[in-house]
């Protein structure tokens, strides 16, 4: 690659798992001027609020592609960075108690191995094998993803930037970018603490601050921020080996190396933009393991606590190119972030190296809702977004 | 009466907690941390030093629970069994080995068929009690939903005297309380009690609340106005040997002297209260060995529990009380103003919630002995967390109490914050001459307020927001 090109000012908005990870993955190419700003303080927002799940499958092959591989990254991510990001593979089920979700995700299986999971179809007695304190009276069947699991966001944060910094990124927090300066179709530099920097290339990874951070480009995403919740319960001996999504009920949740059981469910709210919780998610999340968890409804709810994503039309994430302006590259609207955060990084480093979206990344387009082509997918634990333009599953 | 703990008898007297009646018993390690299985015991500060295993079911307090012929107590984050408990070999490792989450990346990164056995090792040492798997009988207690001119939250003098003036005014009170109040609140004041108020929600126009007892129902509760009358509570020392059993506050003193528990020679130190803390222990028969102010303390020794401490000389003592410094418990008030969208930040309190009675009263500083022997301190005990963690992290960068809170689980055990976050921020205060330790972490709900089986009670009784 030519000097040039590697000497090129890469300015990243948003210092969470997405902006970090590329901005590695672009050092890790050669680029030797990449530069990471952030408006809050290290693992501020969604990627240091998140249910920490990782899974390569989904119903649709899109997703499905880019997720499988980012699940790949993530059993190598510890020897990559020499940094321990303590993944573990701890079977990730996807458990279906109603014919419609059977129906969507019994069929993905095939194009699953056909993508290199391990993923296969299981019957109630193999689930209670698995989870024995699930009640499976309710349930079909389930998907077993051999490979999903569990990666604890301090440790796959504290990775990524420790190695980032270590091969030349710089990495500010409490630096809130307050304008964006653009020549034409270009985007010539930010300004950032009263900082003027210049940009020869700006990608914007600021989760659910995207849509306003875009603004100060003049330039429009088509997203909103929404709150998620989450709630963590008292620590007991490993009682939950798997991680476990119950798309029927809108319901994930794992057990947690020290112990405690963390999960979250969705009720229908108007979005909310704001980290502040509510009663409804943590009274109805009680009432989901009540049923379907029995024994958990002894345990205290140690806290609650809500992060902040951007919600897309079809819940997918917006990577690539902004179609308005030839070098703002995005990473963002992200609601399996940290699941496709190992291997979507390194792709957007590839892309923006290359100038050029990877092929992986390129259903996930920023425009593709103006040209009506969103990304169909079912096998979600996210409730039908409210604005979905007709879309999502 | 009489209770088992771990298998062995034990008196107890009618009035008495489970706590009250081990530590007359002369049993003053109840509980352990969580990596280095360090003993832990009533304090008043620390819950995970009064966590048991009672009747198979893990994780009970045992100051709330009262005392019942026949209980059966058991130590938990125990194994093979409590009576021979090889965890307790993990005391030890050096404090260092176990800091964070046992990264450690050159011998075991993750990726590998070794790093998942190490984890899964680390999540058994990591304990805690044993859930059984079996269902229990009832898994949703139905909950109660109330409307109401006022909540007052809090049963102490200044609570009970603002509940009583505003029904003299014709609203509608409710009063949440951790023990019922002293004299009884006619109708048409509500008591409940003892409870626990779990949350401030929609800035203050929603309370939750739920009953000590877990088979009891939660509530919820809409309010028009919020009045918050929690008190203060005394803060432990920054100082070597702070989580020994033996240091307790004043109120957990006061308790176990009332209740006929012997609790050895006393040293009393504080920031004010400690003569007439000290002369109360004496009429209630206790030894008090000195009074000191509570700047004088530089150190607890002892090695499973308190053996002396220095104030200016070696004092030998079974038990160090601390009355002060006084902090008020910042987590409602936080909850009924903080919002944010980087982070949640603490504003003005709105119009229809107040502070009252010594809540409202201005912090006092939290007593840090020399950097030295801090770093022997521990700042969150319940998830070994010591001060050199903390001075270590400053040193090298991190400054920010969220970032530590996330790198270290300082304030992620079962106090959820409270003391742990008040040593922390007065440790970086200290460490960085004033320079950090202003901020807050975000205070959050429900801090074991109720159980998954009360929580699902309430399920369907609060409209999503529209």
């Amino acid at each position: 690659m030519s000097k040039a090109n590697l000497d090129r000012r890469i300015v990243i908005t948003g210092g969470g798992i997405h902006g970090l990870g590329t901005a590695f993955h672009l050092a890790l190419l050669g680029h030797t001027n990449v530069r990471v700003l952030d408006a809050g303080y290290f693992q501020s927002g969604a990627s240091g609020r998140n249910g920490t799940l990782v899974r390569g499958g989904f119903a649709s092959y899109e997703w499905t592609r880019l997720f499988a591989h980012s699940n790949r990254r993530w059993i190598e991510l510890s020897r990559l960075l020499g940094e321990n990001v303590m993944y573990t593979r701890r079977n990730y089920l996807i458990v279906a108690q109603t014919e419609k979700t059977q129906k969507l995700i019994e069929p993905a299986v095939p194009m699953h191995r056909e993508l290199g999971l391990q993923s296969e179809i299981i019957g109630p007695g193999e689930l209670a094998r698995l989870a024995p304190c699930l009640d499976t009276r309710t349930v079909r069947m389930a998907v077993n993803l051999k490979d999903g699991g569990v990666a604890p966001h301090h440790a796959a944060m504290k990775g990524f930037l420790s190695a980032a910094k270590r091969i030349g990124v710089s990495v500010d927090y409490g630096k809130a970018v307050t304008a964006i300066e653009r020549d034409g179709k270009r985007v010539t530099g930010v300004v950032a603490g009263g900082e003027r920097i210049p940009a020869d290339v700006v990608l914007l990874a600021a989760g659910a601050q995207s849509a306003a951070v875009a603004k100060l480009a003049g330039v429009a995403i088509d997203a909103f921020p929404q709150r998620i919740e989450a709630m963590a319960l008292e620590p007991v001996r490993p009682i939950l080996r798997p991680a476990i999504a119950l798309p029927d009920r809108l319901c994930y949740l794992h057990q947690t190396a020290r112990g405690e059981i963390v999960g979250g469910s969705e009720v229908p709210e108007r979005p909310q933009d704001t980290l502040t919780t509510d009663l409804p998610v943590m009274s109805l999340t009680a009432k989901i393991y009540a049923e379907m968890f029995p024994a958990f409804s002894r345990l205290r709810i140690l806290r609650h606590w809500a992060g902040m994503l951007l919600a897309t039309p079809d819940w997918g994430p917006l990577t690539g190119r902004h179609p308005d302006l030839e070098n703002l590259w995005v990473s963002t609207g992200w609601s399996y972030g940290i699941a496709g955060a190992a291997g979507t990084t390194e792709l957007m480093a590839l892309s923006i190296s290359a100038d050029e979206p990877h092929d992986i990344i390129r259903p996930f387009a920023v425009d593709r809702f103006r040209r009506g082509q969103p990304v169909a997918e079912g096998a979600i634990v996210l409730a039908p977004n409210a604005s979905a333009h007709g879309t999502a599953a | 009466m009489q209770i088992s703990w771990n298998g062995t008898a034990i008196p107890a007297r009618e009035g008495d907690t489970v706590a009250d009646a081990l530590l007359r018993h002369g049993i003053r390690a109840i509980g352990t941390t969580r990596k280095r299985h360090r003993p832990l015991g009533y304090s008043g500060s620390f819950v995970k030093g009064i966590l048991a295993e009672v009747d198979g079911v893990p994780n009970v307090r045992l100051d709330q629970r009262p005392a019942t012929n026949g209980l059966r107590v058991q130590s938990q984050n125990v194994w093979p069994g409590p009576k021979l408990d090889l965890l307790k070999f993990a005391r030890l490792v050096p404090a260092k080995f176990v800091r964070g989450g046992f990264e450690h990346p050159r011998w075991l990164p993750s990726g590998t068929a070794r790093f998942e056995r190490w984890e899964a090792l680390m999540s058994f040492l990591a304990g805690e009690g044993r859930l059984s798997p079996e269902p229990p009988a009832r898994t949703t207690v139905p909950g109660e939903k109330l409307s109401t001119d006022a909540v007052v939250v809090g049963g102490g003098r200044a609570g009970s005297e603002e509940a009583r003036r505003l029904a003299g005014l014709g609203r509608k009170v409710v009063v949440i309380a951790r023990r019922p109040p002293a004299d009884d609140l006619a109708a048409p004041i509500r008591t409940l009690a003892p409870f626990e108020a779990f949350g401030v929600y929609r800035g203050g126009r929603l309370i939750g609340a739920a009953p000590l007892d877990p088979d009891q129902p939660g509530v919820v509760i809409e309010t028009s106005e919020l009045v918050l009358a929690t008190g203060r509570r005394s803060v432990p020392p920054v100082v070597a040997g702070n989580d020994l059993p033996g240091v307790m506050d004043a109120p957990t003193a006061l308790r176990l002297a009332e209740r006929d528990v012997d609790l050895g020679r006393i040293v009393v130190v504080g920031t004010g209260a400690e003569t007439s803390l000290a002369a109360r222990l004496r009429e209630l028969g206790q030894t008090v060995a000195i009074v000191s102010t509570i700047t004088m303390l530089e150190r607890i020794v002892g090695r499973g529990a308190v053996a002396a401490v220095d104030v200016g000389r070696r004092i030998a003592c079974e038990t160090l009380v601390h009355a002060g410094p006084w902090v008020a418990d910042p987590n409602l008030p936080f909850q009924a103003s903080a919002n944010g969208r980087i982070r949640l930040g603490a504003e003005a309190l709105p119009p229809h919630v107040r502070v009252i009675g010594s809540a409202a009263l201005p912090d006092e500083p939290v007593h840090v002995g020399s950097l030295a022997d801090a770093r022997h301190a521990a700042i969150c005990p319940c998830m070994d967390v010591m001060g050199a963690e903390i001075l270590d992290l400053m040193a090298a960068g991190m400054t920010h109490v969220e970032e530590l809170k996330r790198q270290t689980s300082c304030g992620m055990g079962p106090c959820q914050g409270l003391p742990c976050w008040e040593l922390l921020r007065a440790l970086m205060r200290k460490a960085s001459d004033g320079l950090y330790g202003d901020d807050r972490p975000s205070h959050r709900g429900p801090r074991r307020g109720l159980t998954v089986a009360q929580a699902a009670g309430l399920d369907g009784l609060v409209e999503p927001q529209q």
